[in-house]
């Protein structure tokens, strides 16, 4: 009885916490939405992609790129590298995620996005994270994702001439505003700087894909030979980056 | 577009390692090394980076005002509100030029 008790209060936690997330997600599911509209994609391909990459910087990372037609494998070396914080969290989170069965923790894993790794984090230290929780919480986010996705296509394709409206800026403008939610990070500035000096050059040299990849190198290189901070890690903490953990 | 499904497949195959891969990684090699650490912590910014910063080259002046000015705007406002304005702004200039 107790725990039948227990789960839905659970459930009643995890209803509650991720509510608020919702509602700032869904502003930039509809942005994702409407630029893959304007980049020609169906709403089977936008939603198709919400559902299997459920990340939405790398997502519109993707559309940047296709759309200046940069080929496939530099596309999924830029979506790898920008999910790739999420290594840090799964080590982070695996670690309250024992005591839950296999596929659920295959699962569990699947749905781990920035605002989901931040409240399992802070649940598990208040006490026992458990699966009516943590699944409630993710798949409120994930199906409230595909549906924001999906309105911002209709919104998008009603839309004819996206140009006038500034709608191409917004892929630029929303990786500026993203970049500038890590500033309180370790070496922000000179990964930053280099990183932005490395893919002008590289972008007026060489050409598209290889100012991403390799201009990327070059902020990351900066990161791992500068002096380490000692005493606390350095690893992401969405709670330390508001914005940044509020988007996915 | 056909590609378009490839990447579709592809790019969350990979997005799924990342995200049950620094678990399996903790269960294979125990701890992080700082520098790698770092390294990682660092990534984000530095991918996100190289995505805006042509535009400074590639665009044209309103382009070019509108992402400095966004870039003054995103240490005030929230992500949502600098990318209306960035948008809003671009739309008025290329009216307006």
């Amino acid at each position: 009885m107790s725990g039948a008790h227990e789960s839905d209060s659970d459930t009643k936690s995890a209803v509650r916490d991720v509510v608020p997330i919702i509602l700032a997600i869904i502003p930039f599911g509809m942005v994702y939405g409407t630029v893959a509209a304007s980049a020609q994609l169906s709403l089977v391909e936008t939603i198709g992609f919400s559902a299997s990459v459920y990340a939405g910087a790398s997502q519109l990372a993707a559309l940047q790129l296709v759309g200046i037609g940069a080929p496939v494998w530099s596309v999924l070396v830029t979506v790898f590298a920008l999910n790739f914080r999420h290594v840090l969290y799964s080590a982070s989170i695996g670690r309250h995620l024992d005591g839950f069965p296999r596929p659920i923790k295959a699962l569990a894993f699947f749905l781990l996005v920035d605002p989901t790794f931040a409240a399992a984090e802070a649940r598990a230290a208040k006490g026992a994270l458990t699966v009516p929780y943590y699944l409630v919480y993710a798949l409120l986010l994930y199906v409230c994702w595909l549906a924001a996705s999906a309105l911002g296509f209709v919104f998008g394709s009603l839309i004819e001439d996206t140009s006038v409206y500034g709608i191409d800026f917004v892929l630029p403008a929303y990786f500026l505003a993203m970049v500038m939610t890590f500033r309180s990070r370790a070496a922000f500035w000179p990964v930053a700087s280099a990183s932005a000096g490395a893919s002008i050059i590289l972008y007026t040299l060489v050409g598209p894909p290889w100012h991403v990849t390799l201009g990327a190198l070059a902020g990351i290189t900066v990161a791992a030979c500068l002096p380490q901070r000692t005493g606390k890690s350095a690893a992401a903490h969405p709670a330390d980056d508001p914005a940044g953990g509020g988007v996915l | 577009m056909s590609d378009f499904w490839l990447i579709v497949v592809l790019a969350g195959l990979l997005t799924y390692l990342t995200r049950i891969g620094g678990h399996l990684l903790i269960k294979a090699i125990g701890t992080l090394p700082p520098r790698l650490e770092a390294a990682l912590d660092a990534v984000p910014a530095a991918v996100l980076t190289t995505i805006f910063a042509p535009v400074i080259v590639s665009g044209d002046w309103p382009e070019r005002i509108a992402i400095v000015v966004c870039g003054f705007l995103a240490l005030r406002l929230p992500l949502i509100a600098t990318v209306a304005i960035g948008a809003g702004l671009v739309a008025l200039m290329r009216a307006a030029f």
